[in-house]
């Protein structure tokens, strides 16, 4: 408990700058919406001239862009990518943050076994997550409803955030393990920015068809907004991955860093 | 000269990482232009429409001010990701190289050796001056390679270069802002992490003045906006002010630099 304590109060600066940072990308662009919504209008009064087929293709594009729910899931690429960022940062540093402070053999020598310092470090990073993204959500229901132009599902909105919450666990995964079994981590920054753009870029570049295989590459690709829209259900085989994903990083976390050689003075 | 070679050996295995990546990304961005032509180009009313749809519209489909068809408008948009990414970059190597000494505990080792404190961070400068030519470098041949084999006929490379030679410039600038903040914060390990905020900060605003034109006073505070990239694709090449603008910016954290370095109290 004294450890999950510990760990929380040194994390609660960052977490604060990543949550306002979150919800003012969202804020900003939310207030966007109502001129993106006259523009679209009107736009689509233009659109009344021209033959049935373009005026399919585009209107349904339209539509889906200028509801709110369509907005929303551009707006929740950008704000998924930051906490993804958030996520990794975290996972990488919360295990190997005793070896690079240098307070490892502080920490090792206290009475308390191995696996207990990760189950508190997990959970404080769990905590984390959970108020970061359930801050967002707050402000960001609160935001939506303000410019709603139309009525929206707020179950719809819930699912689209709580992939927030997906994405954050996979990386922090991703980067624990990372941190477990990569030794002589002398800065974060560099390695995890590197993976959740190389990510991101993917997931823009190459993952850009649905049913690709690529989409697993990239953990951004996993929940696809638009058929989270319109289905209202997350897809199952990249729900699964992404889950299989953090249950065996955690287990590798806990086996790797039980029998793992800490350095005091790396 | 031996810290300049020594901090180029320190950096060269990321240097190559960061150069693959770069030449990765050029490739998978212009392997998706065949995908955006065929999309736009489908009868030209499509694209009397698209000439006719609002800004904010078109910055929501992703093609603000850039005619996808052509190759250099679609050149813009994906260089627009590619700036990036360099800039990431160039603001991970400026806070790095200064803050390195004292995260990895080898300040005393360098201080006490008998050179100035600005002979070593010329040297360190000089160093990372050298990584951002060779990604600038490197990204420039790829797009020379690349986009012939994809272009069809039409020759932009007189737009690449322009790009790329602002892509250096906006690389400086948070080169420059780097070494200022690590030179600067009593915790030099954190201006990592206040130089990749602002960055985000201004790739933000970027893509928000690019929505609404009410906000353009706001592109002063953001480097990717510094040059008119429309302009440029349309041939006007780089604006002489602004280059000297922010040449001068570069000057002044370099100059800030030297001066807070001076004065900084190592924690050691």
């Amino acid at each position: 408990m004294n450890m999950y304590l510990h760990e929380l109060r040194s994390l609660r600066r960052t977490t604060v700058i990543w949550t306002c940072a979150m919800i003012a990308i969202a804020l900003v662009y939310l207030s966007l919406y109502p001129a993106i919504y006259r523009d679209g209008a009107h736009f689509r009064d233009m659109l009344a001239g021209y033959p049935a087929s373009i005026r399919a293709m585009l209107g349904v594009t339209l539509d889906s862009i200028t509801s709110v729910l369509g907005f929303y899931s551009m707006i929740i690429a950008f704000v998924v990518l930051c906490g993804g960022i958030q996520a990794m940062n975290l996972g990488m540093s919360i295990l190997s943050e005793e070896t690079r402070e240098r307070t490892a053999d502080f920490l090792l020598v206290k009475p308390v076994s191995r696996a207990a310092i990760v189950t508190a470090k997990m959970l404080a990073a769990l905590t984390v997550f959970l108020i970061t993204d359930v801050t967002y959500y707050a402000a960001a229901a609160v935001m939506a409803f303000a410019v709603r132009q139309s009525s929206y599902s707020a179950g719809l909105f819930f699912m689209m955030n709580l992939t927030l919450l997906f994405v954050q666990l996979i990386f922090f995964a991703i980067g624990a393990v990372v941190s477990v079994f990569f030794d002589r981590l002398r800065s974060v920054l560099p390695v995890s920015l590197g993976t959740v753009f190389g990510c991101y870029v993917i997931g823009a570049l190459i993952a850009a068809s649905k049913d690709d295989w690529a989409r697993f590459i990239s953990p951004f690709r996993y929940f696809d907004y638009p058929s989270i829209i319109s289905t209202a259900r997350y897809e199952m085989p990249y729900l699964a991955t992404g889950a299989a994903i953090v249950i065996v990083s955690i287990f590798a976390c806990y086996t790797g860093y039980t029998r793992k050689d800490i350095h005091a003075v790396s | 000269m031996n810290m300049v070679r020594r901090e180029l050996k320190a950096n060269a295995r990321a240097l190559v990482i960061w150069s693959v990546c770069m030449f990765l990304c050029v490739i998978s961005g212009m392997a998706k232009f065949t995908a955006y032509t065929s999309a736009t180009t489908t009868g030209p009313s499509i694209n009397d429409l698209l000439k006719s749809m609002p800004t904010s519209i078109k910055a929501l489909f992703g093609f603000a001010s850039f005619d996808l068809a052509t190759m250099s408008g679609y050149l813009a948009l994906l260089f627009i990701y590619v700036e990036l990414v360099a800039a990431i970059h160039a603001a991970l190597l400026g806070t790095g190289i200064i803050a390195k000494e004292e995260r990895d505990k080898t300040a005393e080792y360098l201080m006490v050796k008998p050179v100035s404190r600005a002979a070593i961070l010329t040297s360190k400068l000089v160093a990372a001056l050298i990584n951002v030519v060779v990604i600038n470098v490197v990204t420039l041949v790829s797009f020379l390679v690349v986009v012939p084999l994809y272009s069809k006929g039409s020759d932009a490379s007189g737009e690449i270069l322009m790009m790329t030679l602002s892509m250096f410039i906006v690389q400086l600038i948070f080169l420059s802002l780097g070494t200022v903040l690590a030179a600067g914060m009593k915790r030099s390990r954190a201006a990592g992490s206040v130089a990749t905020g602002i960055l985000f900060a201004a790739y933000f605003i970027a893509r928000i003045t690019d929505m609404s034109d009410k906000l353009r006073f706001l592109n002063v505070v953001s480097p990717f906006k510094y040059f008119d990239l429309p302009r440029i694709v349309a041939g006007g090449g780089l604006n002489p002010g602004i280059v000297v603008l922010s040449l001068a910016l570069v000057v002044a954290f370099g100059v800030l630099t030297y001066v807070f370095y001076q004065k900084r109290d190592l924690n050691i």
